[in-house]
């Protein structure tokens, strides 16, 4: 996409390579954090079926519930699923990188 | 038994390759034809007043150079504060143009007139960009050009604006490098490839206490004391070769003598129109043609030494009032108070730039002491009165001309020297280019490295950013004085990435084909699996709401095996579009930002372009 006139490339000629583990660190982050203060947002905002779209997680990720200690639950099974997310969207992403700059 | 290297010329590259010569542990004579050394870079004493050849600035990017001038010099050399303007119509503006002083000294009418005539340029440039008025005049209007850029480019180099290539103006534009750009505004224009701090050419520069001359008489005591030998008052004659070597030279002392200085290698800085007419037997009439196509810009300077303890606190000024010819005014007490022998006067160059076939070169010094004192009455710089002694110095060949043929005769003149194997050209008039000391320098440090085997481009120096890189060595503190010592090359450093590494990394483009398969092979395999997931759980209205997907994707359902299959494939490409846009999103903007960086670093070169002229 970047032609050999275009600017960047008189600054750098480098492709860039990911970082999986920082990628999967930043997307626990993200996707734990996220879930564990949606379920609590949706405790805290109260009413009546708290939660009825979110609980439908449980199918993927077991214990959770749209309830204080599902909150935790669902801290760690987004965690781990960022976690893998991230790890290998960077190794896909390194791998085909490096077969194309070969 | 040692390599003897001949030197024509003790000017600033003459100089410098003896000195790194002898480092190197080599012996070399070098030949000045003057009896003084230091060439265009001399300074002049008169009853005690010093003065330079223009102003020398002592500037460099090159780590290397400056670690050299410091060397020979130590204490001595001074960091100044430097202050230029111009003066036109009585009136002193700011240099580089600062929009509120130039308002202020144009008045409101001028002002609004310039202003006019800057957004016309920018709505309707002109079309054809051949001379150097429409170059400038495209980027600063019409009357600003005729005010500051006019007057003073045609004075110096005698040729209407009109008539020079606006490809010359691009030229000095253009060489700027987007990485050092880049560089520089992300860590700051204080900082060189190696990260070293240098001062910018708006707020200082180094020079010698006693001038420039002092650099270059002091390079030359160490170069005697060390054993070499620079000979005053030889000039360089004859240059005898055979079988693609130079045997010896001829050179012909103030009093006639003619003495031979055979060597094994040579390193020629005289302008290299005289050094192919030197070549004995001659080269091809070609060649000596080619030579004789080179042209040089010769320079004149009146110094009048004035009773007034303070003139002025600029360094020199720029005159661009087109009543007198005068270029420009140094005033050397600002260089270094030491230029003054005593301190309740001041003294003043006065630059003329000529052909040596104009009339006034020929002028008698009463006379042209005569025409400073006038112009500067004139232009109500100081009074007659006021002038209680003057002098006059002639610098022939002071700038090689860059006409529309240097190029062709310079390549001309280069492919027959490059059949003699044994001499090199440095320095300014040596290469024919437009070299500052510290290039001239440059050119001699690598000339003297490649007779030790070293290979490098002395040619290069002052074309390719990438210089400074190569010069990049480490060498013995400051103030050490010349001994023979060998190179010292810095030590395997730590790993820690220099600025260039991080731009590199900073920069780098995401590849949108890479970013497209991650994502595309998430979203596609996210979904197949959660569809998986609900398939096998078998419950009542199974993936209900995942099935509202099919909004989006086309045929998908997540209560049978098809959907999931057509949700990998569908989501996949979905996916892939994204992230392929993601990356090139974020390369577009990398790019634009570059853009940005670069058209405002070419707007701040615009700005000096009067130094580069
Ligand atoms: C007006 C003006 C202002 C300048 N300002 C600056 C500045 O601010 N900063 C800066 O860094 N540079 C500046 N320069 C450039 C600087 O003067 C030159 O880059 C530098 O002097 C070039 O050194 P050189 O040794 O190559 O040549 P030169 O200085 O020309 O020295 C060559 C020497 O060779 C000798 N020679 C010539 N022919 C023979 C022969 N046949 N035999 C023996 N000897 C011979 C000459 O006498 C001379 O001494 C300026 C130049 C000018 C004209």
């Amino acid at each position: 996409m970047t032609s050999r006139t275009d600017p960047l490339y008189e600054v750098s000629h480098a492709v860039a390579r990911m970082k999986a583990g920082v990628l999967a660190i930043i997307f626990a982050v993200i996707c734990g954090g996220g879930l564990f203060l949606a379920t609590v947002w949706l405790l805290i905002k109260g009413g009546p079926r708290v939660g009825e779209h979110l609980n439908l997680l449980s199918h993927f990720f077991i214990g959770y519930s749209v309830s204080w200690g599902g909150s935790v639950v669902g801290l760690f099974w987004g965690a781990l699923a960022g976690a893998v997310i991230g790890w290998t969207l960077g190794l896909i992403y390194n791998s085909v990188a490096g077969l194309r700059t070969r | 038994m040692s390599k003897q290297v001949v030197i024509i010329g003790a000017g600033p590259a003459g100089l410098t390759g003896a000195y790194e010569l002898n480092k190197l542990g080599l012996r070399s004579t070098v030949l000045e034809a003057d009896d003084v050394v230091g060439g265009i870079s001399r300074t002049v004493n008169y009853r005690g007043y010093r003065f330079d050849i223009g102003g020398h600035r002592f500037f460099s990017k090159v780590p290397l150079i400056n670690e050299l001038w410091r060397e020979i010099l130590g204490e001595d050399f001074l960091d100044r504060p430097r202050m230029s303007r111009i003066f036109y119509n009585g009136k002193f503006f700011d240099y580089p143009l600062k929009a509120a002083n130039a308002l202020k000294n144009l008045g409101p009418i001028e002002s609004m007139l310039v202003g006019l005539s800057y957004a016309r340029a920018k709505v309707f440039p002109s079309r054809d960009e051949e001379n150097f008025e429409q170059w400038v005049s495209n980027r600063f209007g019409h009357r600003l050009y005729s005010i500051f850029f006019k007057t003073y480019t045609e004075k110096v180099w005698g040729i209407p604006c009109t008539e020079i290539s606006a490809d010359w103006a691009a030229q000095r534009i253009k060489n700027l490098s987007l990485t050092e750009a880049v560089r520089n505004a992300l860590f700051g224009s204080g900082k060189s490839r190696d990260g070293q701090v240098i001062t910018t050419l708006i707020d200082s520069f180094h020079y010698p206490r006693f001038g420039p001359g002092q650099m270059w008489e002091r390079c030359e005591k160490l170069v005697n004391e060390s054993g070499n030998q620079c000979v005053r008052g030889v000039q360089a004659d004859r240059i005898r070769h055979r079988n693609g070597r130079v045997e010896y030279v001829v050179g012909r002392s103030t009093n006639g003598e003619q003495i031979e200085f055979a060597g094994d290698h040579f390193i020629s800085s005289m302008p290299i129109r005289e050094l192919i007419h030197a070549f004995d037997p001659p080269p091809p009439d070609e060649v000596l043609r080619a030579a004789d196509g080179l042209r040089y810009r010769d320079y004149l300077t009146v110094v009048l030494i004035v009773n007034r303890e303070q003139m002025f606190p600029d360094n020199w000024i720029y005159i661009h009032s087109p009543e007198v010819m005068m270029g420009r005014i140094q005033n050397y007490k600002s260089w270094s108070p030491d230029m003054v022998p005593d301190p309740r006067k001041s003294s003043l160059g006065l630059e003329y730039f000529l052909w040596d076939k104009d009339d006034q070169w020929t002028w008698s010094d009463d006379r042209l002491i005569e025409l400073g004192i006038q112009e500067c009455e004139r232009i109500k710089i100081i009074g007659r009165s006021e002038v209680e002694d003057g002098t006059v110095v002639r610098m022939r060949k002071a700038y090689p001309i860059y006409d529309q043929h240097y190029q062709e005769n310079l390549a001309v003149v280069r492919r027959w020297l490059d059949t003699i194997v044994n001499i090199q050209c440095v320095g300014r008039n040596g290469q024919h280019r437009y070299n500052n000391q510290d290039h001239s320098m440059l050119t001699a440090v690598f000339a003297a490295r490649n007779i030790v085997g070293e290979r490098h481009d002395v040619w290069s120096v002052n074309v390719e950013k990438e210089y400074h890189e190569e010069a990049k060595v480490a060498t013995p503190a400051a103030g050490e004085r010349l001994v023979p010592a060998r190179i010292i090359r810095p030590e395997p450093a730590a790993p820690v990435p220099s600025p260039d590494e991080l731009i590199e990394a900073a920069f780098a483009r995401l590849d949108p084909i890479a970013l497209g398969t991650a994502v595309g092979t998430l979203t596609g395999l996210g979904l197949f699996m959660a569809t998986a997931i609900l398939l096998l759980q078998h419950g009542p209205r199974v993936g209900e709401n995942l099935s509202l997907l099919s909004h989006y994707l086309l045929g998908y359902k997540a209560s049978s095996w098809s959907g999931a299959f057509i949700g990998l494939v569908e989501a996949g490409i979905g996916g892939f579009i994204l992230g392929y846009v993601i990356a090139w999103l974020h390369n577009i903007g990398l790019g634009r930002y570059v853009s940005m960086i670069r058209r405002r670093a070419v707007r701040e070169e615009e700005k000096e372009i009067l130094e580069k002229v």
